[in-house]
This record gives structure tokens, sequence and C-alpha cells, in this order.
């Protein structure tokens, strides 16, 4: 068997082994939102832009929380800035890590879905799955949006096909209209 | 020994050369940590070059306890067994399966007496930076929104002599000083079945899978972008158990072959004189203009998913995040180079490189790829000569393939 045979054979063999993952992949710690369900249960959603984070230890956890200007908020009263809080970050000489918890740096903007109860910082809904993180081409300024999620293959039993289960290089007006859509005709 | 019957070389955007002996990366996907250089040489070795962030498996073994306190409304955990000591003994036995598909890896130090013997603990909240590795199955409100299944986290050191709780003062460099599980427990839309108890709750995710899983990252595994592997990022589909079932014979059945090299590799024996096989090289790019310009020197390309296939089976047999080598004092060089190492003696391979914009991307491998690098912007006082910074992973490369010699 030749290599390009051979590799024609795994893809094979890769298609139908992610047959049984169907329509409901999901990340070994994350299970699927669809965009539509992202926006039903965010407590809000709004494009920020990261001014910086502050880590400390708390409860016997060490723990990050991020401070956001709020540029523009599509669902949810969000009178000021706003505080994300995540697990993990680094204190001194310890690294407390997980995979797939969303990190910002300053100056960085994203379209983010929060989820959090009355009185408490916020948490990215589905972690990675509730970040949407915006890039401009330098050259024409042109803004896109991509899931950090956007990874998890997802099988359409329809078309027996399997299709980037997130969202990538969406320009900016695309992404904010499926989301006013989204918005519109939320499902929980 | 390297043994290569066949090299694919990449070429058009990108070109492939294997066996470069230079000092290289020597990551599958591993949770990475530069030292603090900033400290004395005696507790950071001096060298900023990245290590591998692992349990320490001399000194008394490792330990792991998981707490008995099971959510009740809703019901997360299904057994088979109703009786509540019945209930308790299968969720165990799921543990104990789990932790030795890992521990019946041949040729590495990762082994059954590398394991103090699994506790139970009562208390609900055992898990927390305390020193003590935990599986907890009802701890609420940690971090866990909808959507969120479970997670592991790791807390490592980047010097010798720190401990965190009661955990063992780190004599190694990279130390995972605390690891918990954390599954989530508030969410009657996830539920995990034991595998007895799997088919009669095809809703549920199957909880050897996860908690194997799990495991990995608790061992220090990142994730991989190998279809077959157990550390692949996505789990399967509730009701199922993508991989072999662990039998008595064959209690490392769930893993895959990338996952069984990466262990090795993380837990290297040296007594073991069939895996010792390696492959390194360096990927550059057809037009070097094709480099990014920022961050400055990078002279390869970066984040390539470098996989190597016995000849003779076809399996995958292991794969690395390439692009980066390190000479101390360090920093990382961002070369193109890659190093697959713990590959059995006397067989033929083939490489191929290609980009990791398939089924699984950078975001799924950030504590491989982010900690590659510290500087006096992520770090005050960081030395400058010993301070870089990671450049994106770059996913723009094509790779077409020929025989090699």
């Amino acid at each position: 068997m030749s290599f390009v045979q051979r590799r024609r054979f795994l893809w094979i063999l890769f298609l139908a082994g992610l047959g049984l993952i169907a329509v409901v992949a999901s990340a070994t710690t994350l299970a699927r939102l669809r965009f539509e369900e992202l926006a039903g249960q965010a407590t809000a959603v709004a494009r920020l832009r990261c001014i910086g984070a502050q880590t400390r230890w708390e409860n016997g956890e060490i723990w990050t929380e991020t401070l956001f200007e709020v540029v523009a908020s599509q669902k949810g009263l969000l009178p000021g800035p706003v505080t994300i809080r995540t697990m993990g970050g680094s204190v001194g000489n310890l690294h407390s890590r997980i995979e797939g918890v969303p990190a910002f740096r300053a100056g960085e903007e994203a379209y983010v879905f929060l989820w959090g109860r009355e009185g408490e910082p916020y948490r990215v809904l589905g972690w990675s799955q509730g970040t949407f993180r915006i890039a401009r081409d330098t050259r024409t300024g042109v803004e896109t949006v991509t899931q950090d999620s956007a990874d998890a293959p997802i099988f359409d039993p329809r078309t027996k096909k399997f299709q980037r289960g997130g969202i990538r290089n969406l320009p900016v007006a695309a992404f904010e209209l499926k989301l006013r859509k989204a918005l519109e005709n939320k499902t929980d | 020994m390297k043994k290569i019957l066949k090299q694919v070389f990449t070429c058009g955007a990108a070109l492939f050369y294997g066996g470069w002996a230079a000092p290289a990366a020597q990551a599958y996907a591993f949770n990475m940590i530069v030292p603090d250089v900033r400290q004395p040489v005696v507790v950071s070795g001096g060298s900023a070059c990245p290590v591998k962030a692992r349990q320490l498996t001399s000194g008394g073994g490792i330990a792991i306890q998981w707490s008995t306190a099971l959510s009740t409304n809703p019901v997360t955990i299904v057994t088979q067994n109703q009786t509540a000591s019945g209930r308790l003994t299968e969720i165990e036995q799921v543990i104990t399966q789990s932790l030795a598909a890992w521990t019946a890896v041949s040729g590495a130090t990762l082994m059954p007496a590398t394991l103090k013997p699994l506790t139970r603990t009562a208390t609900q909240n055992a898990c927390g930076s305390d020193g003590l590795n935990s599986i907890c199955f009802d701890q609420a409100d940690m971090a866990f929104t909808p959507g969120v299944v479970a997670f592991t986290r790791v807390v490592e050191t980047d010097r010798l002599g720190i401990q965190v709780g009661s955990s063992a003062v780190a004599t190694q460099l990279g130390q995972i000083l605390d690891a918990d599980i954390y599954f989530n427990p508030s969410s009657s839309q996830m539920t995990y079945a034991t595998p007895q108890a799997l088919a009669a709750t095809p809703t549920a995710y199957d909880l050897e899978s996860v908690l194997t899983h799990e495991l990995g990252h608790l061992l220090g595994f990142s994730h991989s972008a190998v279809w077959g592997a157990m550390m692949f990022p996505f789990a399967p589909v509730p009701g199922t158990f993508s991989g072999m079932r662990p039998t008595t014979q064959q209690p490392d059945a769930a893993l895959g072959d990338d996952d069984r090299t990466g262990l090795r590799v993380l837990y290297p024996n040296t007594a073991d004189t069939m895996h010792t096989g390696s492959i390194r090289g360096q990927i550059f790019p057809a037009n070097p203009l094709a480099l990014p310009a920022s961050p400055p020197g990078v002279t390869g390309v970066f984040g390539s998913h470098v996989v190597a296939v016995d000849t003779a089976s076809g399996a995958v047999v292991g794969a690395t995040i390439g692009g980066w080598s390190c000479i101390a004092p360090g920093p990382a060089q961002f070369d193109g180079t890659y190093e697959i190492d713990g590959l059995a003696v006397g067989h033929n391979y083939t490489v191929y490189a290609e980009a990791l914009n398939g089924a699984v991307d950078s975001s799924s491998i950030s504590n491989a790829i982010v900690p590659l690098c510290r500087n006096s912007t992520t770090d005050a006082g960081w030395p400058p000569l010993q301070g870089c910074v990671v450049p994106p992973v770059n996913i723009s490369f094509t790779a077409r393939t020929r025989p090699g010699p």
C-alpha cells in the first residue's frame, strides 16, 4: 500500500471514528453548545476590550480576574467595566493551568458570552466556546471574528460530511448579524 | 537508533528536513514551563529553556484521593449497582482501571508501584490547591458554566524548593505539586455512567473515557492532535466509548500509541532499551519571506504537527508539535525544529508534517505553546537575554510529499 493510499485509508478510519462523535462533538472538558444556545444561555453578550488582569489566591485556588472595557453591548445591562473571573494563573513561582480556559491580553478585543450570578464576577459561558476573538487585518483594516473552539468538528448526518463546528474568520458585520438573529430567536 | 525507510519531505510552501541533529524541542503536547531564571541558579538551574511539567515518580510515589461525596440532585454519576456501598465500589473500579491504563504502559517509569493506594475522602470539597491530587464529583461552583463537563487543574512550579499545601517540596523543575479533576455536578444535562451502566444510560458520558483523559492531564499531558489518541481533545458522544475497553490482559487498551509514546517521553525509563528511537528535523518554508516578521528571530515553521507512522503497521506511533529548540541558557529559538522520541527501535517510520488547522488547532494545546517563553512584559525583572515571545502558530503552509532517500 502506497503512502497516499495509507493516508487515504487513515482518513477513512478517522471519518468513521468521528461518526461516533457526531453532532455533539465535545472537547473532553466541554459539551457542545450551539451558537443559539450560547446566545440564549448567556447572561450578557458584549464586545469587550481587555484592560488588564490580576491573579490571586482565593479559597485555596489561584484565580485570574480580567478587567474589560465594554465597546458595545449586544445583550444584558453592562453599565461599566466588566470583570471576568477564570480559574488558574500564576502567583509567584506557582502556575495553575487548565486547558481550555480563555486568557486575554491587554488591548485584545473579543465578543464574549458572559454567564454569571448577581453580585459575582462574570464567567465565560462554555469557556472557549463563548470566546470570539477579533482580528484586524493590518493592511485592509477588516475585522474578523474567530471562536476559540472553532476546531470542533461536527458531523452533519444529512450531508454525511464533517463541518467545522465553530465560527472562523467571519467578518464582524456578518457575526453581529448572526448574533442579532440568534438573540431574537433565542433558545435555552 | 534511527531507521527511516521513507521520509516525507514537504515542499512547495514548506520544506521539511529530517535527521537534523540539533538540540530540539521534545514536546509532544505536554504542559511546558520555563524555569524562573531570576532566582539563584541553585533553584532555577539557570536556563530559560522550557521543561516538561510532570509528577514526581520517585520519593514515595503519586498519591491520589477521590471524594465519595456524590451529587444527589441531580444524580450525575450513574452506576449499575444502586446500593450506597456498591455505587462507591463501582466508581472506584472505574478510577482504578483508568489509572491502570496509564501505569500499564511499558517502558516508562510510571508503573503501578509508582502510585500510592487510591484513597477515599468523605469531604465534599476535597479539590483545591492543597498538595493532594484529588478527584471530585460534587464540588460545586468552581469555574463551571453550562457546557463545561469536567476539567483538570494542574499546579506546577518553576523553581526548586517550593511546595503548595501539604505537597512534597519540589525537587525537579516543572514538578506538578497538585492536580485535581473536577466533574460538573450541577447540571442535569451532564451525567456520567460507569461502563456497566452506560448501555442503559445513553445520554450519559462514559465516565471511564472522560476520567482516563483527565488523568492524562494530571500526569502532565496537554492535548494530542492524533485522532486515535486518548488525549485527543474531543470526547466520545454520550453513550459511547470511542476506544477499546481495558482488559486484564491489556489494561492500557484504551490508550493510543501516541499516548504510550508520549508517556515514555514524559516519564522515561533508562532501563528501557526498546523505545530509544528518535527522529529529529527542521521545517522551513520554501519562501523565507513567508516567515513572520514579528516577533523577530523566527527562522522556521512554528507549530506544525509532525507525525511518525510505523511503516509496517501504518499506525501513528508518535507525533509532536514542532517548531522550536533550546540550548541552555535559553531562551527557546523558533527555528522549525521538531523531535519525536520514545520510538521503538528496529522499526521503519514514515514522517509527515501538517498544519494545525484541522480537527485540532492551537487553542487545544495552549499549555504546550504559550508557556514556551517568558519576558520582561510577562514577568517583571526577567533578564532580556533570556526572554522571548512565542510566535503565532503557522497554519498557512501546505505540504507536498515525495519519497525520501
